[in-house]
């Protein structure tokens, strides 16, 4: 991938106001840049070489120009770029394009800063206009949700957390002439090792679909250390995104809740659909179990999928498992132990500055709610 | 992991503080007749955009700080509001919004770092969970560089920053010891011209700073109220 192998490359700045027809590191604008799904970004679609791109630009950390403040507010500000790219190309090396099955990542395919701004590109992807997973066929569904875990097998299996993983981060595509639907994972600028989050203040995810022990993290509970917040964290919200497309609605939970992980936080159980299978409707339970060590691996979760009525949603109840949802085996993981090397990835030492949060609130839709808003391009 | 749940602190709570900077001068009519006409119903339409981007606000405040030029008449160069809460103060937010009138304004380059000094510092909510704290540009128009017209006034600001770089350190960076803004909290929304000090001092200078480019001297015109609370509600 241009740009990670080395130093970032640098390239020509445009200024502040991105606008259609400006050329940014050899891209084309195409379309006008939004913070639509954003995050900490603004994005556009963009053309070299006849090809079509996603341009994501980054709206921190900015490079520090020539004579821009002081000695040591250029020091500082140079440091955290520093560590940036790092961290970027960390995550860029284990996520290579050209390993098996990475062909439903979206991975970067070049990464630069034009002036004092970061910008990383990736392909562009044409979904379906899929809003509706769970009209689909059973077998469709199957075949959607098996692409998904199979990307995040791929994530897991290098010991990456994607740590986002919500509807807004799968693009939904049907290749034409292709008989399904398949699930394209994006996003993984807040990736990281297994155990090994960034600090508390710092570590991205969405509070709709962020696990329980993500959630106490963020919120300073002292009982959650960043070891806590392992590969169990993407589990979680698969389970919550497999009922979603099931069902087109997350499990339920009590209005008095901002969000799933606060109810099971609460140990108040979320309630899976009825109509579901009773396997499905154990996965389901056990993936967004309290107890991250309860939860399925990623191949638990494939595996179950194997399983023809996995994905049917049937027109009467189905009877609830058999056993407390708490009970529900799966062979789960030994997450105990040692944890990855975090030297190159992990927070930043005890005594460090404050850092930034990357917390995306989303305090949305409920039992009935519609599937979270996915990009637009 | 402990799974005592009795540690568990409850549903985030999330703060979101706005304070627009408006550009009253003679040309703004477009954009100050948008904002005067949709000031009763800022509240609920933020809300329906939040309700459909799955967000929901547990607290909503917002300023309104107008500007014009201190080298035409400091008198009248900026006109504020404290934080009102919304919906409770909606009254006293329509009542400020529509006793501005576009006028003014002198030579072309305007007051706009004044106004935008005083935003960084205004008093940000501190408490909640997680909190948003979001400063929004309107203006057509180049500004003054800071300190350099009207500071003899008597209505000048006297405790912002007298240079650009020194307002650079207060809108801070990540590990800065000098910003007076929430790092995580903070975020520029600029709708003004591919003019200085917006395009390059600060739209692409500063982080966690978001420029669309504006028409000079058209007065915002070319923007829907829709596409404003929509861009403010993705800040979010």
């Amino acid at each position: 991938m241009a740009g990670l192998s080395g130093r970032v490359r640098e390239v020509h700045a445009g200024g502040g106001g991105v606008k259609p027809g400006d050329v940014i590191g050899g891209y084309r604008v195409v379309s006008e840049p939004t913070n639509a799904d954003g995050g900490k970004c603004m994005w556009a679609f963009a053309e070299k070489d006849g090809k079509e791109y996603f341009l994501k630009r980054f709206l921190e950390p900015k490079r520090p120009r020539e004579g821009s403040g002081s000695a040591t507010s250029r020091r500082i500000r140079m440091e955290t770029c520093r560590e940036f790219e790092e961290r970027h190309r960390s995550i860029m090396k284990l996520l290579r394009p050209d390993a098996d099955g990475a062909g439903n990542l979206v991975l970067a395919t070049d990464f630069f800063h034009a002036g004092s701004t970061y910008y990383k590109v990736t392909e562009r992807i044409d979904t379906a206009g899929l809003d509706s997973p769970h009209s689909l066929a059973p077998k469709q569904r199957t075949v959607l949700l098996r692409t998904l875990a199979t990307s995040l097998r791929l994530l897991h299996d290098i010991d990456v957390v994607h740590g986002d993983l919500k509807p807004a981060n799968v693009l939904v595509q049907k290749r034409e002439g292709a008989a399904f639907h398949t699930a394209k994972l994006i996003d993984f600028d807040d990736s990281y090792l297994s155990g090994s989050p960034p600090a508390r203040e710092d570590v991205a995810g969405d509070s709709l679909y962020g696990a329980p022990e993500w959630r106490r993290y963020v919120q300073g509970d002292e009982s959650v250390a960043s070891g806590d917040l392992t590969t169990a964290v993407d589990m979680f919200a698969l389970g919550l995104m497999t009922h979603l497309y099931l069902t087109g609605a997350l499990p339920a939970y009590a209005d008095r809740f901002g969000s799933p992980a606060d109810a099971v936080n609460a140990g108040e159980p979320l309630v899976v659909d009825e109509r579901l299978s009773t396997a499905t409707q154990a996965l389901i339970a056990a993936a967004t179990s309290a107890d991250p060590a309860a939860r399925p691996t990623v191949a638990d979760f494939l595996t179950a999928l194997k399983d023809p009525g996995a994905c049917t949603v049937h027109g009467t109840p189905q009877p609830r498992p058999a056993t407390g949802r708490s009970r529900v085996q799966f062979n789960p993981p030994d997450r105990s132990g040692p944890l990855p090397d975090r030297s190159a990835h992990g927070p930043p030492a005890a005594g460090a500055e404050p850092r930034k949060s990357r917390v995306r609130i989303n305090l949305g839709p409920r039992r009935d709610g519609p599937p979270a808003d996915r990009p637009t391009p | 992991m402990s799974t005592e749940i009795e540690k568990y602190q409850g549903n985030l709570r999330y703060a979101v503080d706005i304070v627009m900077c408006i550009d009253a001068t003679g040309s703004m009519h477009p954009v100050l007749d948008l904002v005067k006409n949709s000031s009763l119903q800022f509240h609920q339409r933020l809300n329906e955009v939040m309700g459909r981007k799955s967000k929901e606000i547990s607290q909503l405040r917002l300023k309104v700080i107008a500007f014009r030029d201190f080298g035409d008449d400091p008198s009248d160069a900026i006109e504020q509001t404290e934080f009102l809460r919304l919906p409770q103060q909606v009254a006293e937010f329509e009542r400020f919004v529509t006793g501005l009138e576009a006028g003014g304004g002198g030579d072309i380059p305007e007051s706009g770092l004044e106004a935008l000094a005083l935003a960084i510092n205004s008093p940000w909510e501190k408490g909640l969970d997680r909190r948003r704290h979001v400063i929004v540009m309107f203006t057509d128009a180049p500004a003054h560089p800071l300190g350099t017209v009207g500071v003899a006034a008597q209505t000048y600001p006297r405790n912002i920053p007298r240079t650009m770089d020194d307002l650079f350190e207060q809108w801070g960076y990540a590990r800065s010891q000098t910003a007076v803004m929430e790092q995580s909290a903070k975020r520029l929304v600029l709708f003004a011209p591919e003019e200085e000090p917006w395009k390059e001092s600060i739209g692409e200078e500063w982080d966690l700073t978001l420029h669309f480019p504006s028409r000079a001297g058209e007065g915002l015109e070319e923007f829907e109220m829709d596409e404003i609370i929509e861009t403010i509600a993705n800040s979010l």
